[in-house]
């Protein structure tokens, strides 16, 4: 890839010979450096869940925040520059709250995440004479996880300004290999619990290092309490929880 | 403030039933929005005549003074009770009196005439002009409201307890869209018989 | 002080160009005409007289100003019919963009709350319009907004707008919400329980309300239009009201 570098790699607004922006296509590389990060969609709700980097024993965990709210009933998981998702949070937010004004009703989920992927595009000009608001396009996609009036949802919003819905959806270097698990595991009768257990699961799988409850968060979409990450309680039992179900499996292997 | 028939509010209604009269009023006196007295009635008796004067306080009062006086000197001259239509006029004579300095009020006459037993009800503007309605008459801050009501719920040929009702009901749902009125009223129903006066229970607010 | 106390005695005899004249265009007037909007269990109507009016001039016989804006809400901007004509318009057009950029229908209480901001938008030049919304909520009962000039509103049973409220409003206090009445059953010792109205029940104190306005009030006549809102969409029906 890096080996085919040509003239029209900087210019965010040229299209390639061969019909290609390249700096979003970039963009879509820088994601896949990030943190993998996972999004499971049930019935019952959606969790996401995303690993953090802990680099040093002397690095606060807490401080590394790769899941936000938007609103009461949306939230999101991150992965790629991660610095680049405070912009389109509070783009998120912004709308989210406007809307809430302007109609007293909570926005859709999809609404949420057409605003963002609106956003995502503004390094160019905008159709309408929208000014030209960054010099490039995005490095983080979002896993943009919400309940509305058509019951809970996962959506994935890329810096190319697409967006699609999923099931469950792995973003990040470990997307592949969890991507392919999440393949294997999901099925539409998933509970919440086994939703949990499952994107811990597969975290664990992609992971470098051995997850812990320091090293990973989760969080929650549901109809009663809206947008709500986990603890760090909570993410103690439900690591201990998995461990449990790990030895459970290993065990019934051995037999 | 600018306008003294609305500084102390009020309201007042008569209407005509089968062969009886009704006639009502709220019993607020206030100073623009501060309630001031929940006991002023607005309705006034000589003989077999009732007066609903709505308007300045202080020229209610006055005018009520002054019918009270020339009632009594008409009864010592003729020697019998005014009759509704002659104290009509003699509302009309005394308010244009003050062609151009005028008593602020609203009057209405409501009665049954002696001599043919004829229900009877009119109502004036502040200089005299007389409105003979056969139907109902409404006067105060309220009389939009009153308007509305009474060209709604009344019809003609009411017998006394109906006309009770309807009047009561145009009153009191007049009364509660109007802040100046209300703080009680009273309604007065007269047949050739007799009168009979309620006291109404409203909202005090 | 008036002008000529404050002018010199020769200014007063002087020429009249000398005597500055201001001249102020006026943007508003008021085109008369009243609605009425009453929610029941299971419909909502809002109805207007048809006359248009400037002054002692009658501009208009039939001119509708209740509109169906689409998503089975009706409106009614009752005032300054200009402004009334455009916050009519523009809530429409509004609408149509609600679903290009949602992809769903309009809820009521969204659409009052949509009127709210396109009238404060107005603040410091307001459209000159008492409006009401009427509709269906989202459990499918009757429901009525009505809004002050800049936005202000409220859900209600029922409210009158324009030239004859007051003249209308105490009466649906009295028909409507039964306010100053008693229960016969309790031998007059409770209020007046709230129950629903009927449509037709409805139908008809709307005519006599209007009846009634037009009676005693001069820029209400000529016609009654009727905008009935029931799950099945928006009815209209017209009768006559006096022309004098």
């Amino acid at each position: 890839m890096f080996l085919t570098r040509s003239e029209y790699d900087r210019g965010v607004n040229t299209f390639s010979p061969e019909g290609r922006l390249f700096q979003v296509e970039y963009s879509l590389e820088a994601i896949k450096l990030g943190s993998t990060a996972i999004g499971v969609q049930t019935s019952e709700g959606v969790i996401l869940g995303v690993e953090k980097r802990v680099t040093s024993s002397l690095l606060e965990a807490s401080s590394i925040e790769k899941i936000i709210e938007i609103d009461r009933h949306v939230g999101c998981a991150m992965s790629g520059l991660t610095a680049d998702a405070r912009t389109m949070i509070d783009h998120a937010r912004v709308e989210s709250v406007n809307h809430d004004l302007y109609f007293d009703e909570p926005i859709k989920v999809e609404s949420v995440t057409q605003a963002v992927c609106d956003l995502a595009l503004r390094f160019g000009e905008g159709a309408s004479g929208e000014k030209r608001i960054m010099s490039r396009p995005f490095g983080v996609a979002l896993l943009i996880a919400g309940i509305d009036e058509n019951g809970p949802q996962l959506y994935h919003a890329e810096p190319s300004g697409t967006f699609y819905r999923y099931d469950a959806k792995a973003i990040g270097s470990g997307s592949e290999g969890a991507q392919a698990e999440l393949q294997n595991e999901y099925h539409k009768s998933l509970t919440l619990k086994e939703a949990e257990l499952l994107v811990l699961k597969t975290l664990k799988q992609v992971m470098e290092e051995k997850l812990d409850s320091k090293n990973v968060q989760l969080a929650s979409v549901t109809a009663d309490k809206g947008f709500r990450i986990f603890s760090e309680d909570e993410m103690k039992v439900l690591v201990d929880d998995l461990e449990a179900s790990m030895v459970d499996e290993e065990m019934e292997l051995q037999q | 403030m600018s306008n003294p028939q609305e500084i102390n509010g009020g309201a007042a209604v008569a209407m005509v039933g089968k062969d009886c009269v009704a006639i009502a009023c709220d019993l607020r006196m206030g100073s623009s929005a501060l309630g001031v007295s929940n006991d002023f009635e607005k309705i006034f008796n000589y003989g077999n005549v009732y007066l609903g004067l709505t308007g300045l306080a202080t020229d209610v009062l006055t005018l009520s003074d002054v019918f009270k006086f020339k009632t009594n000197l008409y009864k010592m001259r003729e020697e019998r009770a005014i009759e509704p239509q002659t104290f009509a006029n003699l509302v009309s004579s005394t308010l244009y009196e003050k062609r151009f300095g005028p008593y602020f009020v609203g009057p209405i006459v409501a009665g049954i005439n002696s001599v043919d037993n004829k229900p009877f009800i009119c109502g004036f503007d502040l200089i005299g002009c007389i409105d003979f309605a056969k139907d109902f008459i409404v006067s105060g801050t309220a009389s939009d409201q009153l308007y509305g009501m009474c060209e709604s719920l009344w019809e003609p040929g009411l017998e006394a307890d109906d006309l009770f009702e309807t009047i009561s009901q145009a009153l009191l749902n007049g009364l509660d869209r109007d802040a100046l009125s209300g703080w009680g009223a009273v309604v007065y129903i007269i047949t050739k018989e007799k009168v009979v006066k309620r006291l109404l229970k409203t909202r005090q607010d | 002080m008036s002008l000529q106390e404050a002018l010199p005695d020769s200014a007063l005899h002087s020429t009249a160009s000398s005597v500055p004249i201001e001249h102020r265009f006026n943007p508003y007037s008021d085109n008369g005409g009243t609605i009425l909007g009453i929610a029941g269990k299971d419909f909502a109507v809002l109805a207007g007289d048809t006359r248009n009016t400037t002054g002692y001039s009658i501009n208009s016989r039939y001119e509708p100003k209740v509109f169906h804006v689409g998503d089975n809400v009706v409106v009614s901007a009752n005032g300054f019919a200009a402004d009334g004509n455009v916050l009519v318009k523009r809530l429409g057009q509004q609408i149509q963009w609600y679903h290009y950029n949602h992809n769903k229908e309009l809820k009521l209480s969204s659409c009052a709350r949509l009127v709210q901001h396109m009238l404060y938008g107005k603040r410091f030049f307001p459209y000159y319009v008492h409006t009401i919304l009427a509709g269906l909520d989202e459990d499918g009962k009757g429901a009525i907004y009505s809004f002050d000039p800049v936005g202000s509103y409220e859900r209600e049973q029922c409210r009158a707008g324009g030239a004859a409220a007051s003249l209308i409003m105490p009466f649906l206090d009295n028909q409507v919400n039964f306010k100053n009445q008693m229960d016969p059953a309790t031998n007059g010792t409770e209020p007046h329980p709230i129950t629903y109205l009927s449509l037709e029940e409805v139908l008809q104190l709307v005519k006599d309300a209007f009846s009634s306005a037009t009676e005693r009030h001069i820029q209400v006549g000529d016609g009654l239009e009727i905008l009935i809102v029931t799950k099945d969409g928006v009815r209209t029906e017209y009768s006559p009201l006096k022309r004098d």
